[in-house]
């Protein structure tokens, strides 16, 4: 095995893998740099799904379900992180005008 | 209902009082405390009297209180017939007594007035266990709770500062005995592998004997005794005691509690028959004293000082008498002081009581008139206390100089004539007390014009003792040499050489005429104190000697002593201790965790800067270095 069969012509795994990287690299650079709290939350879902991506191509590869059941629990994960994550986004937009993550730093020591 | 259970009864009548009136007395009517309170006392009286009419003698055991391999300590009551008389001593004296505050602590408030019944039920209760107790864990069980029901009673007017001192005064000095009693009982428990009275003394009289290990011993428990009995070297909290209520002076520090040492080296006499140095120790230890208290009972002014240090000096008669070996004279003398010592307090409590608790006696002067019923009373105690015949305290005192004098050693000697001595002072001092106090012309010093004699319940059981003072030495005449020997017979049977220990010498023929001399010569100096205190027609002698009567006044200087010697090296040490690890070490080591951890947590803060970015950076890297360090670890 080690080879995906796409519109009749043959891909590496790695190629999968390869997205998965440069996805979640993506999705950490936008958690890291990026201050609106909504786009925060957007590249966190991009990483979760690069996650999936490259579960379910191992999945693939070693033909074994896990990695499938797998990807379907971190989606209902991912469901949930997001609710809550905007429930709480919401509320704090409901009491002051936040523009970036960085006005919220009531905790620091 | 058994005998055994009668026993208990004895016990459990004050205990449960005391537990009443501990709970409940403040909230139920006064009645009901001016019943309960005396009343339980009486009822242990009847309880006794009850044993005493069966003829109990017998180790009562109860139950098993501890058991641990092969050692077993039982609860066990020995009734015989010194238990039954110190307990006849002490329900009997010990209900008159309490019956008598009934009206003496009237003043007080509901609380403290079941406050102080409550403690006058404990201390009966300790007092009947101490004297009950078959084995010496409970005896020092008892031995301690009545030095705690004490310093309670001592301290009873919590108010007033002087009143804490003393009673934090003699608890401490009673401490000190109990850890004697303590360290003598491990002794003998390391000798004799028991606890229990039967245990030790009857391995005592099989086993050959260690003589060191029993003089040990035996010092040890006279540590106790002597600190319980006010003897000097450890006397000074009795003087102090005063503080307490009256009817305390007269029940605690007159009639029982302080007798326990005799009572101690009465129910030991099989261990200080064989430890002859420790014996003699107890008899000059009770000759110094009784001479020392009585100099310092000369010149002392507050009438209930004086008191005390009169008993002090007739604890040390009886002292002496158990420390020759006249164990029955010494018992008689317990019981006749018990009659005329708790007379004389309580006498003086209404005198105290008409006097709104003044308490010097140059500031009286003229109650001869007005307070008729007590100052007869009040007489026939200080002739007692002289040793007039035919006043119980003539026979008793009589007999032990007299039991002295017969017994023709050089001790027995030595400490005859300081009794002698003693005899003569304490005439002069009991002269200057009456004197002073009754008769003569009121001092213009005096708070009440016009005393009231007190209510018939104060006056009754005064009027009691003082009977009992007066025709109660007919049971035991043997200071004339003729005449009934109950006491004798009582407390040391002809046939029982067990029992209290006998007397083993015969009395000489010339006691009698010394012991009639000596009470003549003591009358004398009596009435001697009226020309120099009423009628001023000798100059006192204090004004020859000015330097004995400032010697006097400061009680030999004991007080400063013991204050040079412990008072104030441990305050320095506890000053220092304060100063120096309290504050510098323990302190530096508490603050300086806390200020370590306060310091910690600052600099550990500035991690928390509260950004979202730098949170996960931390994250993002620790994972990548994670990955890189398995990475590496695989390859």
């Amino acid at each position: 095995m080690g080879t995906f069969d796409v519109g009749g012509s043959q891909l590496d795994t790695s190629w999968f893998l390869l997205l998965g990287a440069i996805l979640f690299a993506m999705g950490t650079a936008g958690v890291l740099v990026r201050r609106n709290p909504l786009i925060i939350l957007i590249c966190i879902e991009l990483m979760l799904n690069a996650v999936n991506l490259t579960l379910i191509a191992f999945s693939r590869q070693l033909e074994n379900l896990e990695g499938q059941l797998f990807a379907l629990m971190t989606m209902t994960v991912a469901a949930a992180e997001a609710v809550v994550g905007l429930a709480i986004l919401v509320d704090i937009f409901r009491v002051r005008d936040v523009e970036d993550v960085d006005d919220l730093s009531e905790l620091r020591g | 209902m058994s005998l055994q259970a009668v026993t208990m009864l004895v016990l459990l009548f004050p205990a449960a009082g005391a537990t009443l009136l501990a709970g409940r007395g403040w909230r139920m009517p006064r009645t009901v405390t001016k019943i309960v309170g005396p009343g339980v006392v009486w009822a242990s009286f009847i309880a006794t009297l009850v044993l005493l009419f069966n003829h109990t003698f017998n180790d009562f055991y109860y139950w098993t209180w501890i058991k641990s391999g092969s050692f077993e300590l039982p609860f066990n009551l020995v009734v015989d017939n010194l238990s039954i008389f110190m307990c006849l001593v002490i329900t009997g004296v010990g209900g008159l007594i309490v019956t008598y505050s009934v009206g003496y602590m009237a003043h007080e408030d509901d609380p403290s007035y079941a406050r102080f019944f409550t403690y006058m039920d404990v201390f009966i209760f300790s007092m009947l266990l101490l004297v009950l107790a078959g084995n010496f864990v409970f005896l020092i069980v008892g031995w301690a709770l009545v030095g705690l029901s004490s310093y309670f009673l001592i301290g009873f007017w919590y108010h007033r500062p002087s009143a804490v001192l003393a009673a934090r005064k003699a608890f401490v000095m009673n401490v000190i005995g109990d850890v004697g009693m303590i360290l003598g009982a491990f002794v003998l428990f390391v000798g004799y592998h028991s606890l229990t009275y039967a245990g030790v003394f009857n391995s005592l009289t099989t086993l050959t004997q260690d003589s060191g290990m029993l003089e040990l011993a035996a010092f040890l428990l006279l540590v106790g005794a002597v600190a319980k009995s006010a003897q000097i070297p450890l006397h000074t909290w009795l003087p102090d005691a005063m503080e307490g209520p009256t009817p305390v002076s007269a029940l605690i520090h007159a009639a029982t509690m302080v007798t326990a040492g005799v009572y101690l080296v009465g129910r030991m006499h099989p261990i200080y028959d064989v430890a002859v140095y420790a014996h003699g120790a107890v008899a000059i230890i009770g000759a110094v004293t009784a001479l020392f208290a009585a100099t310092i009972a000369l010149v002392q002014t507050d009438i209930k000082r004086v008191l005390a240090y009169s008993t002090m000096s007739q604890i040390g008669y009886m002292f002496l008498a158990v420390g020759i070996g006249a164990y029955t004279a010494g018992f008689f003398h317990l019981l006749s002081h018990a009659f005329f010592k708790a007379l004389l307090f309580m006498a003086a409590g209404n005198v105290i009581h008409a006097m709104h608790d003044e308490q010097d006696m140059r500031k009286y002067g003229g109650l001869w008139g007005q307070l008729r019923p007590t100052s007869i009373t009040f007489l026939l105690g200080s002739l007692s206390l002289v040793g007039v015949i035919p006043l119980v305290g003539f026979f008793s005192k009589e007999q032990i100089l007299g039991a002295a004098f017969s017994r023709g050693d050089t001790l027995a000697y030595s400490v005859w004539a300081v009794g002698l001595v003693t005899a003569l002072l304490t005439g002069f001092y009991t002269g200057r007390m009456w004197w002073l106090a009754f008769c003569g012309k009121p001092s213009p010093e005096r708070p009440v014009e016009h005393p009231h004699e007190a209510p018939p319940v104060m006056l009754i059981p005064v009027v009691i003792l003082a009977i009992l003072a007066t025709i109660g030495g007919f049971i035991q005449t043997r200071a004339l040499g003729f005449g009934p020997h109950l006491i004798d017979d009582f407390l040391a049977p002809a046939n029982d050489y067990t029992a209290v220990g006998r007397q083993m010498w015969e009395e000489a023929a010339g006691a009698v005429v010394i012991g009639l001399a000596t009470m003549a010569l003591g009358g004398l100096l009596f009435l001697a104190a009226y020309r120099v205190y009423v009628t001023h027609a000798w100059r006192p002698w204090t004004g020859r000697l000015p330097w004995a009567q400032r010697l006097l006044e400061r009680k030999y200087y004991f007080d400063e002593a013991y204050n040079a010697a412990f008072v104030r090296p441990l305050d320095r040490v506890a000053d220092l201790g304060f100063r120096d690890v309290e504050t510098e070490v323990l302190d530096g080591a508490v603050v300086g965790t806390g200020e370590l951890a306060e310091a910690g947590a600052g600099y550990g803060s500035f991690t928390q800067t509260g950004y979202f970015r730098n949170y996960v950076l931390v994250f993002v890297a620790s994972a990548v270095i994670l990955a890189i360090v398995l990475l590496l670890r695989a390859a």
